[in-house]
């Protein structure tokens, strides 16, 4: 899984590289505005331990902001799958604020919270919150009518075992969700850090764009795309652990 | 008992009316049948019954006292908890020195440490009718509950119900006119909206074991139940 994952990433990236070369061929572009293949090497050999520091400090900004938007989006999924009036104002603030471009408003976070790790994090999570509470809303709000029935009319049904019944009902879209959501963290922490930070790889793009250094960009686009794809398939690989697992207490019936 | 008196009601958006001034009477001790052809409205009857569905016109009388469950075969068990461990989570403490005697004669002891997907339909609509039978009940709505099971088996489980249960009523609901002609008391049969009335009453032979059922009693009853429909 992981080898696939870089050896995808990998061939995308010198796909891209080619690219450029090509653009740079065919337009007769010079060295500062699509380096060459060696200025990108001794570049990269240059700046490769700095960038590697700094994608993962993003990285690990990136880990914790998807895990809070984990837990943020399992509590309000969870009041927010309720019928009465207070689920239903969840639904609707969470449909009409995900609308919204969180890319907007970071500025502001940055004004309000400055421009340190907080509001990094904010972002991070703020970014892959929404998508994640919606599915979380979606798959909470769902009855599993055939099993809960007998709860519901015996007089049984609790909200933790409602919501139990329904998690592991659809554990493999769960789990599909908070993997496919990891990217969204990562892109928000590097957005967040280009806007306004002062650490991290997105802070280095900015850096770089600064001083028109294609190379650096390329060198930082590379390091990123290896820890995303890395994330990716760690949490695939978890995500394979807990799904396997739930389908042997499946089969075996057991608690 | 719980009595019904013109009952009227229609699905949202829907033309016609699932049931159109319907008048009966059910929950008398005694294993009853609610009959009828498919989409005359007897799911629909049995979840009014059973207080799961609102928005009907008519009378209902005698309905507080009843406790009522409805069962359907199309019903599941959490996937985490084996058969066993879940019926013993779900009996009442009262109820629990009958598990072992249901899960018995329903042939259910070698599922009892497996898990519910892993059954067979017939075996997982037992599982499903034992944890209902070890609930406190009046009324158990038994909508398809034995459907895949084989036709001796189904007669040793209603036999049994009838053995351990004679205080409670039971209301069968079956396709099968055989089946509810033999072992039911009363056959409640449902007729298409436009007919009057839209429910009769027929008795069955309630054939319990040990008794021999006249097969000529059979016949008429079962050609009674076919004329009805």
């Amino acid at each position: 899984m992981l080898h696939k994952r870089l050896y995808q990433f990998v061939l995308v990236y010198f796909i891209g590289l080619a690219f450029l070369f090509t653009i740079k061929g065919v337009f007769n572009l010079s060295d500062y505005v699509i380096p060459s293949p060696p200025d990108i090497y001794n570049t990269a050999r240059r700046v490769f331990m700095r960038y590697l520091f700094d994608v993962l400090n993003t990285l690990s900004v990136a880990i914790v902001g998807h895990i809070l938007s984990i837990a943020m989006a399992t509590v309000v999924g969870i009041i927010g799958r309720l019928s009465n009036w207070m689920g239903s104002l969840i639904r609707t603030a969470a449909f009409n604020i995900q609308a919204y471009p969180i890319v907007a408003v970071a500025p502001m976070i940055f004004i309000l919270l400055g421009d340190g790790l907080s509001s990094r994090l904010l972002i991070a999570a703020m970014i892959c919150y929404f998508p994640l509470l919606l599915s979380f809303i979606g798959i909470l709000s769902e009855p599993i009518t055939d099993i809960e029935h007998f709860y519901i009319h015996s007089g049984r049904m609790r909200w933790q075992l409602e919501v139990k019944i329904r998690a592991f009902e659809n554990m493999n879209k769960l789990i599909t969700v908070v993997a496919g959501s990891a990217t969204l963290a990562m892109v928000g922490t590097i957005v967040s850090e280009f806007i306004g930070a002062s650490a991290g790889i997105g802070y280095s793009i900015r850096i770089a764009l600064y001083q028109s250094d294609l190379s650096k960009i390329l060198v930082a686009l590379f390091l990123i795309g290896i820890f995303t794809s890395l994330y990716l398939a760690v949490l695939e690989w978890l995500g394979n652990i807990v799904s396997r697992r739930w389908g042997e207490l499946e089969v075996k019936g057991m608690s | 008992m719980i009595e019904y008196k013109n009952i009227n009601y229609k699905y949202p958006g829907a033309q016609n009316p699932v049931l159109n001034n319907l008048s009966c009477s059910v929950g008398e001790p005694g294993f009853h049948a609610l009959f009828g052809q498919s989409g005359v409205g007897k799911s629909t009857f049995a979840r009014m019954i059973a207080g799961q569905l609102n928005g009907f016109a008519g009378e209902i009388e005698g309905r507080e006292p009843i406790k009522v469950y409805y069962s359907y075969n199309l019903e599941r068990l959490p996937g985490w908890s084996g058969v066993g461990e879940h019926i013993d989570k779900v009996t009442p403490e009262a109820n629990k020195s009958r598990i072992n005697e249901i899960v018995e004669s329903f042939g259910l002891s070698a599922c009892i440490g497996s898990g519910f997907s892993k059954l067979s339909l017939g075996q997982r609509n037992r599982v499903n009718l034992a944890r209902y039978l070890l609930q406190d009940f009046d009324l158990l709505i038994m909508d398809e509950s034995l459907a895949n099971v084989d036709e001796a088996t189904r007669e040793q489980i209603i036999f049994k119900i009838k053995e351990m249960f004679p205080e409670k009523s039971f209301l069968y609901i079956s396709h099968s006119v055989a089946e509810v002609s033999r072992f039911c008391s009363n056959i409640l049969v449902l007729r298409s909206f436009i007919k009057r009335p839209q429910a009769l009453t027929i008795n069955g032979q309630d054939d319990v074991r040990g008794k021999q059922v006249v097969k000529k009693d059979l016949e008429e009853t079962m050609l009674e139940i076919v004329n009805a429909s």
